[in-house]
């Protein structure tokens, strides 16, 4: 284990599990960096029309 | 009536109507251009006052949209 | 601004260890400059190239210069460098001719950074299934034959049909849709996908249901399903509801697709249940397809070094699921299995948690805040305007008199000065803004561009920059809602920008400084429940550095998982149990309260307080957030013979005897499913049991391989990678009969045996009669009750018990309080796996509270006026529970007034829209104000 830990993450993919573990962790103390390998985030969740229950626009 | 042009007033929530109605842009759909926004943070703090006020002073029509 | 967003980006290798990784990232050229591109869609309008949409599944066309959607982040272009004409073959420069930022870099070259970071997360989401080499669906063979990625486009009002859902064929509305489930899934013999990929069936309900608001008149609609897997929470309601509103579901699996007439259409083949073989005509067809492993999985785990399982999932243990064979890498999502959103948002916090603990130690070294200079005082000065008037390139003067309205602004009353910039939201142009509001001493700001819920963020920080109340800017929003949707009407657009520059000028006027709010935070949390899920929370925030208060209302931590054997990835339970409450037991930061009851809770976020009751002594407890983890427990049925025989058992009861070796002297066993679950008195289903079943029967298949095992269940719903025990159970032997719920098993119990009559409808309905030396219940998980503690903190539960989330998809671990966190039994029946990584995601979600000392509101609140006679007419509307009476003595006289809680007040003032006679007012929406932009608005006329 190294003597000094960063207090930085990396999280791999910008879809939703991506987006909510950065703002998890910026919000908490930790600087991000997120990588996307597409010209923008939201990923699949961004393609769905509506989501149940509530049929809310997935956007 | 062919060419009656209404007046409307919309008080539009910010986190849906008035977030559609920035979508309506960014997709370059078109509407006519007879409605006035009034954006608010939510639809239920539309008072009946304002509504009875936009129809006093003049509006053709109030559209509360959230 | 502690996120910095790499796109085009990817991972070139790893290297370091815990603590100290060194990540190098290669960046692909986007040819645009994100500092100079103000997305205005120039470039995409005049490039010549078309190429297949990904975001709309390829069923329309984009340009090669692009954003992936509308709402993309970042808002910036980027040209395609595969297919954009001049990088290929070096003419065209169409876009670069047009751009009116001068953004396009042709010479752009891929970058190749190396980042030194503490901890990595993947979340490389999943691929979805391609069924082109799936012969017998006729996919892309037959163009009504499409995925229901790409219907999800068809149905989506952003899609390429716009909402108005259309079949690909002749563009003529489908009446007649079929959809067929696990395609690509729970399929080894075509495509070598074992699991279930989870999610399909209720996309596919979800889509039926959507399309039937989409259309009108009768339209049919069949779901072609193996076993209905609706087994999150409020999934059965939604499945009945769609089955009452005509949706059709037949269980068969399909194996023929052929086009229908005149290429129009398709024909599904299958054998219904009983059999016989069924040929109908659909308009179109939709495949639910499966979710796999991401392309890259293979080359991310050799990259970063840890181990995939056989379908190239992450290999992980129910104990730490989200941790990953690589000690400090983590993953969440799709890529652990398939799972649906509001899971991978669960696992994304749980993720989050473990890199948090991991790295408590440097928490804030690396990130920064912001400091502003300070306020002036504006008080008592008369409103002195600046109007910022946006050309937006083209975008607005194209359409809108940009002059026309400049100069028309400068006749409005408190307008001292009006500008018009080419683009407003530039870097340059902020600070122009500023200089101009020192220069003239302005103290309101209005900007006639887009739209403030994009950039009304920017311009406040201007404001601040200067020095001005951030709450003294307000926008017209002269591009979205007026020049891009008023084109072929410039005279009428620029009209109303006038009139919305008049009513932003109306409302400007009218502005207030409002006071930065905040809290202070009590940097401590609560637990309450020791079970799996309370202990994981509480070790958690006390791993991050916090104190935590423990409340478990017997004497002894660990739940219901003392009663637990194996997981179902076959781990023993008890082992990890013991290891947990000795972290816990020994943890000083930890402070355990055993038989402890909580007694009361008042405040909000930040800063609560509790009494809670310890074994008959009364204690307080103060603290920042909660985490509410109170559990569930196995339903006792009343029905199917259990308490008459000592053979009828329930699966907690049973695991005691497999697990003594007691069973193997029975010849037959049945299981019955659904006991106390999915019907009346509890709609839902509990989850767990169907996997727990198939454990079970495995188990006793293998202590003794000639008995006779039935499971009688309803839908077998072992969801995820948990469809290799019910493939390995049927391998074995096991049985399964289908039953309804108006055709259930019928049970008598005599002496050492038990009769178990069912009519089984793969043999036409004939009864089968087994006696059986063992019937084993699987009953429902009913939540411990929380009424008390629901009327306490005024949060929420369901008709069936369990705790409300705030939102069912995207914060599905935030109890509708702020402040207070769900894990475990409570929030709805899950396996540990799944309880574990919960508790982990509240774990996170405690942190990101207790991390800061004070916490920043915004300040759009209500706020009582004078006006206000205590009559309590909104103190019932109020949806936040923000609102409270209280009494005060003015002139000896007694009155009363309400008294607002900023930390509960969400600004959404129901309470002004409630008040008869202004007692209570929004800062920042005040009547006045609106009523100004009202009267403004029909000035005109």
């Amino acid at each position: 284990m190294s003597a000094n830990k960063l207090g930085s993450v990396m999280v791999v993919g910008g879809g939703i599990a991506g987006i909510q573990t950065a703002l998890d962790l910026a919000d908490s103390g930790y600087y991000v960096h997120l990588i996307e390998k597409s010209a923008g985030i939201g990923g699949v969740m961004a393609q769905l029309d509506k989501t149940f229950p509530t049929n809310d626009c997935a956007m | 009536m062919a060419d009656f042009e209404p007046t409307i007033i919309g008080f539009l929530c910010n986190w849906c109507a008035y977030a559609g109605g920035d979508l309506a842009g960014v997709s370059r759909l078109k509407y006519p251009p007879n409605m006035r926004a009034v954006r608010v943070m939510c639809s239920g703090m539309v008072h009946p006052d304002l509504v009875v006020d936009a129809l006093k002073e003049g509006a053709d029509g109030v559209i509360v949209m959230g | 601004m502690n996120i910095e967003l790499h796109t085009l980006a990817e991972v070139q290798n790893v290297s370091g260890e815990e603590g100290n990784f060194t990540v190098t990232v290669k960046k692909a050229p986007r040819y645009v400059d994100m500092e100079k591109c103000i997305a205005c869609g120039e470039c995409a309008a005049k490039c010549p190239k078309k190429v297949d949409d990904e975001y709309q599944a390829g069923l329309s066309k984009r340009k090669a210069a692009y954003i992936p959607y509308g709402q993309s982040v970042p808002l910036k272009y980027a040209l395609d460098g595969e297919n954009c004409i001049m990088i290929q073959k070096g003419k065209c420069g169409a876009c670069e001719q047009i751009c009116p930022t001068q953004a396009i870099k042709f010479d752009d070259k891929e970058e190749i950074l190396d980042v030194n970071v503490g901890s990595v997360i993947l979340t490389p989401g999943f691929k979805a299934f391609d069924p082109v080499d799936l012969d017998y669906t006729y996919y892309k063979k037959t163009p009504d034959v499409v995925t229901s990625l790409e219907y999800e486009r068809l149905l989506s009002a952003s899609g390429p049909c716009a909402g108005h859902l259309v079949r690909p064929s002749d563009g003529k509305e489908p009446r007649k849709i079929a959809w067929l489930q696990c395609v690509g899934s729970r399929d080894i013999n075509r495509c070598g996908n074992g699991f279930c990929s989870s999610v399909c069936c209720m996309y596919a309900i979800k889509q039926s249901v959507i399309t039937a608001e989409h259309t009108t008149g009768d339209i049919d609609q069949t779901i072609l399903y193996m076993d209905i897997r609706s087994h999150g929470k409020e999934f059965d309601k939604y499945y009945e509801s769609a089955k009452k509103g005509g949706i059709n579901f037949v269980q068969a699996r399909p194996h023929t697709i052929l086009p229908g007439p005149d290429g129009n259409g398709a024909i599904i083949q299958y054998a219904d249940k009983s059999g016989n073989m069924v040929e109908e005509v659909y308009d179109l067809v939709v495949l639910s397809i499966g979710l796999q492993a991401p392309k890259d999985a293979q080359q991310l785990s050799q990259t970063v070094g840890f181990e995939l399982n056989k379908y190239g999932f992450v290999e992980a243990t129910s104990f730490e699921p989200v941790s990953t064979t690589k000690a400090g890498v983590f993953s969440s999502g799709a890529f652990n299995a398939p799972m649906d959103i509001p899971q991978a948002v669960t696992d994304a916090s749980s993720a989050a948690a473990n890199a948090a603990v991991m790295l408590a130690e440097s928490r804030g070294s690396m990130t920064q805040d912001k400091v502003w200079p300070e306020e002036r005082d504006i008080a008592g000065e008369e409103a002195r305007i600046g109007v910022f008037v946006c050309s937006c390139g083209t975008n607005i003067a194209g359409t809108v008199d940009v002059k026309a309205v400049s100069e028309y602004a400068s006749s409005l009353p408190g307008v001292t000065l009006v500008e018009n910039n080419l683009f407003t939201c530039s870097t340059d142009t902020q600070d122009l803004i500023a200089a101009k509001i020192k220069e003239n001493n302005l103290n309101r700001i209005v900007v006639a561009a887009c739209t403030p819920r994009t950039h009304e963020p920017l311009f406040k920080e201007t404001l601040k920059e200067a020095g001005l109340n951030e709450y003294l800017v307000e926008m017209a929003n002269i591009r979205n809602q007026n020049s891009w949707v008023h084109q072929d009407n410039p005279e009428k657009a620029t009209e109303k920008a006038k009139d919305q520059v008049r009513m932003a000028v109306a409302k400007a006027a009218l502005l207030q400084p409002l006071s930065k709010m905040s809290v202070d935070v009590t940097q401590k949390a609560m637990v309450v429940g020791g079970g799996m899920s309370g202990m994981t929370s509480a070790l958690g925030i006390a791993d991050m550095g916090y104190d935590v208060v423990l409340l478990e209302k017997s004497d002894m931590l660990g739940g219901n998982a003392w009663a637990l054997s194996k997981t179902w990835r076959g781990e023993e339970i008890k082992p990890e149990v013991e290891k947990l409450v000795a972290k816990v037991e020994n943890h000083d930061k930890i402070t355990i309260l055993k038989k402890a009851m909580l007694k009361t809770a008042v405040g909000s976020v930040g800063n609560f307080v509790s009494e809670v009751d310890v074994d008959g002594e009364t204690k307080a407890v103060k603290y920042g957030v909660a985490v509410v983890a109170t559990g569930g427990k196995e339903y006792k049925p009343n029905e199917y013979a259990y308490g008459e025989s000592d053979r009828v058992k329930t699966h907690l009861e049973f695991d005691k005897m497999l697990d003594s070796g007691a069973t193997s002297s029975a010849d037959s066993v049945v299981f019955i499913q659904c006991v106390g679950s999915r019907n009346e008195e509890r709609p839902y289903c509990s989850r767990v049991c169907c996997t727990h079943t198939v454990e079970s029967a495995i188990r006793l298949k293998e202590q003794k391989p000639e008995m006779s095992v039935f499971v009688l269940n309803r839908d077998i719903r072992t969801y995820g990678l948990r469809e290799d025990l019910y493939t390995k159970a049927r391998q074995l032997g096991v049985i399964f009969v289908k039953y309804t719920l108006d055709a259930k098993p019928q049970v008598s119990a005599s002496g050492d045996s038990v009769s178990v009559k069912v009519a089984d409808p793969m043999l036409g309905g004939r009864e089968l009669d087994i006696k059986a030396d063992y019937l084993v219940l699987a009953t429902a998980i009913v939540p411990n009750e929380t009424k008390e503690l629901v009327e306490l903190y005024k949060c929420a539960t369901g008709d069936d018990g369990f705790l409300t989330e705030a939102h069912p998809k995207l914060r599905p671990v935030d109890l509708s309080v702020d402040g207070l966190f769900v894990a475990g039994l409570c929030h709805y029946p899950k396996p540990l796996d799944e309880a574990i990584g919960q508790a982990q995601a509240a774990t996170s979600r405690a942190g990101v509270i207790l991390a800061r000392t004070e916490l920043p509101l915004d300040s759009i609140k209500s706020e009582v006026t004078e006006l206000c006679d205590g009559c309590a007419l909104c103190v019932d509307t109020c949806p936040y529970n923000a609102i409270s009476l209280e009494s005060y003595e003015d002139k000896g006289k007694e009155h009363r007034r309400i008294v607002t809680d900023k930390a509960l007040c969400k600004g959404c003032g129901v309470c002004m829209a409630t008040c008869p006679k202004g007692g209570v007012e929004v800062n920042g929406f005040t009547m006045d104000q609106l009523k100004a932009q009202v009267t403004s608005a029909l000035a005109g006329l």
